[in-house]
């Protein structure tokens, strides 16, 4: 499982797939922890966008295991759809804030249904 | 996964960073954060120290640690930290560490492109909006921490579940796929469409005699990766074939830029309308809606009948 792969730019000298692949565990499971237990709305996005960055690793891990450049291509795609999602959840949020003054995602509680 | 860590110690590693980790988010009675905070780094460093140990040769890859420390440290400060700005800041610390790992997997254009996107771009909407969207500081307390930063929501479940999923994929690692085929070595075939590149580099490498240039039969040219041959054509219409030269290959930005435009040309247009699609939803999302009274109505009915235009219930600011 090393990432060292002769022709291609350099050796990898002992780092393999899995400890991108662990690192980007982490920082998913970081931004899960995060998003489940802070309220308030900003921090939330922030969280989502720490489990982006995390899906991010193991896509450029990937790409560079496979020497495929298909997954770098695929976190421009990532990196664009995080880009829309904040434009978008900042504007909703801005919303939010002007209705109750207050970023508590507690707030919106009757939204449950 | 067995060859990188022992998996006892990881999960044992993990147990504790667990703890930590809930310890450190924000609660009241602040005092306990900073041994949670300890408790956690200790346990996610000692995973990667470990790892460290476990493969030889830790030098060359010692900005693998380096780079993979501050990231996980960033994001772990980015859900304990009770303000929203630190929060923010720390994620721009998460995003450059993730940037060297990047570079260190050679993907130097993503690398940048994360840095001018994540850091550059959204990061400063965040900054903008937090700064939008606080309660202004009174005159006695200039440090306001409302009650919903200082408070996490159930930390002990969701720090239970967060962790009992990075077991569960863990596991997976040890049990999954031991070994992969080895891909294919890198051909150069996307090279041979790329005269001018060619050209370039050997000019560069003194390769190329004045008015000399790759020669193109039927508006093909005349690069063969596979028995690593160019032809060129000279001024006088003579032609010469080289070898292929050392060093001459595609370099990372190249092969994104082939792979965006050559494999996905349809999706690179999507893309772009999904992000004008964001930014008029944004627009229409913020916009503010001022309420005017029924004089100040008046007034606005009077000036828009003088020049002849519609009148409005209300102005969008």
């Amino acid at each position: 499982m090393m990432l060292a792969q002769a022709g291609f730019p350099a050796e990898m000298g002992g780092v393999t797939l899995a400890h991108y692949l662990l690192v980007s565990v982490l920082m998913f499971a970081i931004g899960l922890i995060g998003f489940l237990t802070r309220r308030n709305l900003i921090v939330m996005f922030l969280c989502t966008e720490l489990m982006f960055q995390a899906a991010g690793i193991a896509l450029v891990a990937f790409s560079r295991f496979h020497l495929n450049m298909t997954g770098q291509t695929f976190v421009i795609f990532v990196l664009t759809v995080a880009a829309a999602e904040a434009a978008m959840a900042l504007a909703l949020v801005v919303l939010l804030f002007r209705k109750r003054e207050s970023l508590d995602a507690d707030e919106w509680q009757e939204m449950k249904g | 996964v067995a060859e990188i860590i022992n998996p006892y110690v990881l999960y044992a590693m993990l147990a504790l960073g667990a703890v930590g980790v809930a310890i450190a988010l924000p609660r009241r009675g602040v005092s306990w954060q900073v041994l949670g905070a300890i408790l956690g780094a200790t346990a996610i460093g000692a995973i990667l120290l470990t790892m460290a140990l476990k493969t030889p040769g830790q030098i060359p890859n010692l900005y693998f640690y380096v780079f993979a420390l501050v990231a996980v440290g960033g994001a772990l400060r980015v859900i304990t930290h009770p303000k929203p700005v630190y929060s923010a800041l720390y994620f721009i610390l998460t995003v450059i560490a993730t940037a060297g790992l990047f570079l260190i997997l050679s993907a130097e254009f993503m690398a940048f492109a994360l840095i001018i996107v994540y850091a550059g771009a959204i990061l400063i909407t965040y900054l903008f909006v937090i700064m939008l969207a606080t309660q202004a500081p009174t005159e006695d307390d200039a440090e306001v921490l409302t009650e919903y930063d200082t408070t996490a929501r159930e930390p002990i479940m969701a720090t239970l579940s967060g962790f009992v999923l990075i077991a569960a994929l863990t596991t997976l690692m040890l049990r999954g796929v031991p070994s992969l085929e080895k891909p294919a070595p890198v051909t150069q075939q996307l090279v041979e469409r790329m005269p001018g590149k060619v050209e370039r580099f050997l000019r560069n490498e003194k390769l190329l005699q004045p008015g000399e240039k790759v020669a193109i039969v039927d508006g093909v040219a005349q690069i063969n990766a596979t028995s690593k041959q160019i032809t060129l054509a000279g001024a006088d219409g003579k032609t010469r074939t080289i070898a292929w030269p050392e060093g001459l290959s595609m370099d990372n930005p190249e092969r994104i830029g082939w792979s965006l435009l050559a494999d996905h040309p349809g999706t690179i247009e999507i893309a772009g309308v999904i992000l004008l699609m964001a930014m008029l939803g944004a627009v229409v999302l913020s916009r503010k809606q001022v309420q005017l009274d029924e004089d100040a109505k008046a007034r606005m009915a009077a000036g828009l009948q003088k020049s002849d235009k519609l009148s409005t219930e209300e102005v969008s600011a």
